[in-house]
């Protein structure tokens, strides 16, 4: 016998969670793009898609936001901090690469800086996750060591039932448990079993791919230039990335009066790490195509112990030449053969 | 034979008798339905290029990329006639020397790929001629006329709920031809010309400075609309810009390799005493 929530008690739970004063969010398909955003009702919740084509991460950290307001003076400055407006949140059918993301970026968030914008989302929001029972062509969280019901990062995992008729439910965290609470009642004991989660094969060796990145003698390699020929350098892969994190500080307004804001950057443009010398570190898309790649899995990993990568399979989904992760790892794991 | 085969022929005699350093073309994609741009520089890779009704992307801009052309070698480029006019744009803009570019041409209807006669881009006129004549008044996308009978308020606000999409990611900008500024007037900061942040004001002034700038010279490839990540409907601007201008200007763009610019030239007998 397992907790079972069937789905003709979903907008219940909506209302019940609602009333309970957490903002209820989830995949919706809206204006021609699938994304993650607040709902009123149980029936605008679109759980037929793979996978939202946005990533949960504009929850945690959005494309862009205020940090302070500024007026300069002739004597002082005054500055108003802006923390961002979140209260509880419930986030209900998130997938588990994109929940695993936001874990992935908790240590960067939290290493050198605590950076309050992130943690205080992090704090507010309780992650309900459903696995997967379907893929596509480039779903990869096998290929990173994770699984379509992984529970990293999840509050509350959901396993489908065969015909949508609801989700079994596993309880992972404190935070999880105390927002079920308040559905306790709507949830039912039954041996109702759970759909098969999704197959998805395993497109490249990581740890073979892992050892050749950390070879210094790769970092010149021609490979960089071949396989990044097509990049147009666009931001596409790293703004759809739940794990790519990041961001520009701008400053917004006159001299005596603005808003400081910070905006996401991407290792995509050529400005990135121009110096106003006029000279580029990475001058060619080949050297910002490795930089990708070598942070992903090679530097991120040798400072927190884990790739910053889910697996979401976005970047390679969206990009406008057909390049992505999926294919660099591949071609990485042939070399290393 | 094939034009598939006939261009791979083709690839592979300009390649090894020197005449090309490289070939720009289609190959196989992560899918069935993808294909991706390819670079051959070896004659035995020519096999690895695609030909058919899959291949969209115009491949135009990969022509300006760094450095490409300034060994005044020549390039071979696969190129759909929206490539072609924009690569008669690029050199009317002095982007380019067409001279370097041998053209691979092809059209597809439904799933049959013709073959386009002709090397050089002066070739290709009477096929850019017939497209200028067959323009269509209004797209016939029921969008674009559901838009067109809107009141500018809803129109506005049609825009702006689009508009409120975007993430600033730039795809459209990279993926279109005729975005080959060193940098941007987003980029620009000195001064500030547009908000760098993505929010609605920020969104709103990139799309409508992009717009203007490409009006005269976008040739309608749709590739700023395929690599755009939330589906903005980015051809649609594109689509009523360029009628604006046919209407206004009588001009089309990328006709021949030395047409004016039309938002760019001025002459001193104009009705206009301003130029923006
Ligand atoms: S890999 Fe694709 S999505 Fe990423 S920057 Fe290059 S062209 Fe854009
Ligand atoms: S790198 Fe690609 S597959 Fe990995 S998390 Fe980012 S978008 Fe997803
Ligand atoms: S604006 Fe879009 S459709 Fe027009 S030339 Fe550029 S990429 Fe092509
Ligand atoms: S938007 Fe304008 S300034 Fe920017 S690259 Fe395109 S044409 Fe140049
Ligand atoms: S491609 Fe789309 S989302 Fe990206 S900057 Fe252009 S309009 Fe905005």
């Amino acid at each position: 016998m397992t907790k079972i929530l069937f789905s003709d008690k979903l907008d219940k739970c909506v209302e019940r969670w609602k009333s309970a004063g957490f903002t209820v969010i989830g995949p919706v398909q809206r204006a021609n793009i699938s994304t993650y955003a607040a709902v009123e009702h149980a029936a605008e919740l679109e759980f037929g898609l793979i996978l939202p084509d946005r990533s949960i991460k504009d929850l945690f950290f959005p494309q862009s936001e205020p940090m302070l307001r500024y007026t300069i003076k002739k004597e002082s400055i005054d500055t108003d901090e802006c923390l961002p407006p979140v209260g509880p949140r419930i986030i209900f059918g998130a997938r588990p690469c994109d929940a695993s993301g936001m874990a992935i970026d908790d240590p960067l968030f939290g290493w050198d800086y605590k950076d309050e914008y992130w943690f205080q989302r992090r704090n507010e929001s309780v992650i309900v996750t459903i696995a997967c029972t379907k893929a596509d062509d480039f779903c990869m969280c096998t290929s990173l060591k994770m699984a379509p019901d992984s529970c990293k990062g999840s509050d509350i995992l959901l396993r489908p039932l065969a015909g949508n008729k609801g989700w079994q439910v596993e309880e992972l965290t404190d935070r999880g448990r105390e927002a079920f609470k308040t559905i306790a009642d709507l949830l039912q004991e039954s041996s109702e079993q759970a759909a098969p989660i999704a197959v998805v094969e395993k497109k490249f060796d990581l740890d073979a791919c892992v050892a050749w990145l950390q070879n210094p003698e790769h970092f010149e390699s021609r490979f960089w230039k071949e396989i990044s020929m097509r990049c147009i350098g666009c931001a596409s892969c790293t703004y759809l990335c739940p794990t790519c994190h990041c961001f520009d500080i701008q400053d917004e307004g006159d001299t005596y009066t603005g808003i400081r804001r910070k905006n996401w950057d991407s290792c995509s443009f050529a400005l990135f790490t121009m110096h106003t010398s006029g000279h580029n570190p990475r001058s060619t898309q080949s050297a910002r195509w490795r930089q990708r790649i070598m942070h992903k899995f090679n530097y991120f990993p040798g400072k927190f112990s884990v790739n910053s990568c889910s697996g979401c399979g976005r970047c390679s989904r969206q990009c406008p030449v057909d390049m992505g992760i999926t294919e660099t790892l591949q071609e990485i794991s042939k070399l290393s053969l | 034979m094939s034009i598939e085969e006939q261009y791979r022929t083709r690839a592979k005699e300009l390649l090894s008798g020197g005449a090309v350093k490289m070939v720009i073309g289609y190959g196989k994609g992560t899918t069935a339905s993808r294909r991706r741009p390819l670079f051959i520089s070896s004659p035995d890779d020519v096999e690895r290029l695609v030909l058919d009704d899959a291949c969209i992307t115009n491949l135009s801009g990969y022509l300006v990329s760094e450095g490409l052309l300034s060994d005044e070698k020549r390039v071979a480029v696969f190129l759909r006639p929206e490539g072609i006019r924009a690569v008669n744009i690029l050199a009317a803009e002095s982007q380019l020397d067409a001279e370097q570019i041998v053209i691979f041409g092809f059209d597809v209807s439904g799933t049959e790929v013709r073959a386009l006669k002709g090397i050089h881009v002066e070739e290709f006129s009477d096929v850019i001629g017939s497209i200028k004549e067959g323009a269509p008044e209004a797209s016939e996308e029921e969008l674009f006329e559901k838009i067109e009978k809107m009141s500018p308020q809803e129109r506005f606000s049609f825009w702006q709920e689009e508009f409120a999409k975007c993430i600033k990611c730039y795809a459209c900008r990279q993926a279109c031809p005729m975005c080959y500024c060193r940098r941007c007037i987003v980029d620009s900061n000195q001064p500030q010309w547009v908000n760098t942040s993505s929010h609605s004001l920020g969104n709103f002034e990139w799309n409508i400075v992009r717009a203007f700038h490409l009006s005269g010279r976008c040739v309608e490839c749709g590739n700023c609309d395929r690599a755009c990540p939330v589906n903005i409907p980015l051809r649609l601007i594109n689509h009523r810009m360029a009628e604006e201008v046919l209407g206004a200007f009588d001009h089309f763009a990328g006709m021949s390799k030395t047409q004016e610019p039309v938002l760019a030239s001025f002459k001193k007998d104009d009705s206009e005493t301003f130029i923006l």
